[in-house]
Parts: C-alpha cells; sequence; structure tokens
C-alpha cells in the first residue's frame, strides 16, 4: 500500500505530464498560426526581382505563351510516365529492330514481354559469338533483358 | 509645387564630340502606369513619390540604352548616362548626355522623328509591393538600374517624353538655359534646376559659342 505522500507524487507526476502535453499541443498550435501569418505576410507583400517601365512586346508575350505550353507538355509526359511505367517500357521494346524481332520470332520467341536467359542463348545458339553479343546488345539497349 | 533634384556634375568639355544634352521625363510617381510594365505579372504599378525620392540616388549615373526596335530595353545598348534627377510635382525628369557619336542612330532617330514620339522607361531592381494581391501594385521601394530610351507607346507611362537640346548645343547642361538651345519638354523649372546644379558659364562666351555654331549649321 502507497503512503499518502507517494500518492500525492504520483497525482503531482500526472498532472505535470498532462500539462506537458497541453504545452506541447499550444506551441505545435502556435508554430502552426507563426506559419500561416508568415505565408500570409509573404502572399501580401513582396520582392519583385526586376521590373520594367516597359510594356510588354507582342514577341514576348508569344514567346512566353509557347514556353509555357512546351513546360506544361512536359509536365504531362513526365507524370504520364510516373503513373504508367508499364507503357513506358512498351514503347522502349518498340525500338527492337524489325530484323532482330523476326529472327527471334523465327527462334520461337515471339513475345518480348519476358525473355528466358536461358531459351534466348537457346534461340541465339546458331549466330556466331558477334551476331549473339550485337542481337543482346539491341535487346538490351531496348530494355527487353537487364 | 515641390521639387526634388539631384545632379552629378561633370567637368565641362566645350564641343565635346560625343555629348548630346538629353532632357526627358522619365515617368511619374504617386500615379498608376498607363499599362502593366514588364515583370510586374500584368499588374499595374504606382511608384510612389517617397520611393522614388529614395531611389533618385540610384538614378545618378545609370545608364540609359536602347533597343533597335524602340520597344523596349537593351542593357547592352548603352548610349548615354544620366546625370540629374528631379521629382517636379509627379514627374521624375532627368538629364543627362547621349554618346551621341557612338550612337548616331539614337540621335538620328531622336531628331528625325516627330516631336512627342519618344519616351522613357525605367528598369528597377528589388522592388517591394505592398500588396500583390492588389490590382494596382504599389512599389515602395526600389533601386533605378536603368532608363531606356523608347517610343512612347511602347512605354509603360504614357506621359514620358525624352528630348535632345537643340543640335549643337552640347558641351553642358547649362546649355538647356538659354531659349534657343531649349527644345519643348523641359520645364522652366527644370532648367533652373539644372542651371542651378552646374556651375554658370559666362554668358557672352554662351553667346559667341551658339552664334559660331549657327553659322556653322547654316553653311
Amino acid at each position: 500500500m502507497e503512503s499518502p505522500t507517494g500518492e500525492n507524487m504520483v497525482a503531482l507526476t500526472e498532472g505535470m505530464e498532462r500539462m506537458e502535453s497541453r504545452f506541447e499541443a499550444a506551441a505545435a498550435l502556435f508554430e502552426r498560426a507563426a506559419t500561416l501569418l508568415e505565408e500570409r505576410e509573404s502572399s501580401m507583400s513582396g520582392e519583385v526581382r526586376k521590373i520594367v517601365a516597359a510594356v510588354e512586346t507582342s514577341r514576348e508575350a508569344e514567346l512566353q505563351k509557347k514556353l509555357d505550353a512546351a513546360e506544361q507538355q512536359i509536365a504531362e509526359l513526365r507524370a504520364q510516365i510516373e503513373t504508367q511505367p508499364e507503357m513506358h517500357a512498351k514503347s522502349a521494346r518498340k525500338t527492337v529492330p524489325a530484323s532482330t524481332a523476326q529472327f527471334l520470332a523465327k527462334q520461337g520467341l515471339s513475345t518480348l514481354e519476358s525473355v528466358e536467359a536461358g531459351a534466348l542463348d537457346a534461340a541465339l545458339n546458331g549466330l556466331s559469338l558477334e551476331q549473339r553479343i550485337a542481337v543482346k546488345a539491341q535487346l538490351l539497349r531496348a530494355g527487353v533483358v537487364s | 509645387m515641390k521639387l526634388e533634384a539631384m545632379a552629378v556634375t561633370l567637368p565641362e568639355v566645350a564641343g565635346h564630340p560625343n555629348r548630346a544634352p538629353f532632357t526627358g521625363v522619365l515617368t511619374v510617381v504617386d500615379e498608376p502606369s498607363t499599362k502593366p510594365p514588364s515583370g510586374a505579372r500584368g499588374h499595374r504599378v504606382i511608384l510612389t513619390r517617397r520611393a522614388a525620392l529614395s531611389a533618385l540616388p540610384s538614378l545618378l549615373g545609370m545608364a540609359v540604352d536602347y533597343a533597335p526596335s524602340w520597344d523596349g530595353h537593351d542593357s547592352r545598348r548603352k548610349c548615354g548616362i544620366i546625370t540629374h534627377a528631379d521629382v517636379e510635382g509627379s514627374r521624375l525628369l532627368v538629364a543627362g548626355y547621349l554618346f551621341a557619336k557612338d550612337f548616331p542612330e539614337v540621335e538620328r532617330q531622336v531628331r528625325q522623328g516627330l516631336p512627342g514620339t519618344m519616351g522613357m522607361s525605367w528598369e528597377l531592381a528589388d522592388a517591394h509591393v505592398e500588396d500583390m494581391r492588389a490590382e494596382i501594385w504599389t512599389l515602395t521601394r526600389a533601386t533605378f538600374t536603368g532608363a531606356a530610351i523608347l517610343l512612347r507607346e511602347k512605354a509603360a507611362y504614357r506621359n514620358t517624353s525624352f528630348e535632345l537640346a537643340a543640335a549643337r548645343c552640347r558641351s553642358t547642361l547649362t546649355r538647356f538655359a538659354p531659349a534657343e538651345c531649349v527644345q519643348a519638354g523641359a520645364t522652366g523649372r527644370f532648367r533652373d534646376g539644372a542651371r542651378v546644379a552646374l556651375p554658370k558659364r559666362p554668358l557672352r562666351k554662351e553667346q559667341t559659342w551658339n552664334h559660331q555654331q549657327a553659322k556653322t549649321w547654316s553653311r
């Protein structure tokens, strides 16, 4: 059984812990408020590096428009690649030369989706060393084998 | 009328072949620009009088440049220098020299064009905008980094101007003072300001010079 002093100590410690957590929460809240205020301040007033009191020429405006369009296109393509990696892989496989694809098809490798090392070696068996290296290099470049 | 002026005094060189004095209205203060300036993200701007006055020292010694198409700035084509800057009423007036021998095309354009065709434009760096969300940006602090001579219609402020002093009156800015050497565009108050800012030349010497120049040009 704990003594009354011990109980008091426990209660005090618990109270202090509660207070500490509340202080922490308050500090976090203050921090968030300060960040928001800073953001608001920066949006209200700001520095502009360079202003020229000449109107933008049509050529400049046209170039700016083109640049914006190009940047948007780049961003879209990047997003497309990131969201559809399979499509990227497929498009890479298209770069295998037709003669190589034809040769591999003759050897029984009609699909290039997944080429096993053993099957590939067997298919290339009839070729000379240089030809085998060339075909493998082409497949490597195309991303069929890694 | 309140006049705030500042100047750098260059040594006088009579008949300097490469100095053609000019005056101009660079901008108007405390008034919105007619069109949005380049770099202001489509906002028209107001350069406050206070900001302009604070920035006057930065304007002196800065170059004036021009673009061959006369529609903007080209900081690699510096064809003159600003030696005087005054804020008179709402107009920020400047004066200086054009490097007329080095840039004959500029002199030709200004002299042969219709009066009031040419204007001026400032270039500001590190401008402070009071409220970026405002429809018209108020510039409360800035540093002038240069100016350009351009077609007035291409300037963001419609009420700017650029004038060269009468031909061959180019030894000093005091030549703005005699009536025969003054062209439209510089106000009397401004001419007075320029005259005060630079040491006076003897009037007789001035008249002799003008007479000689008039004779030379009449041939």
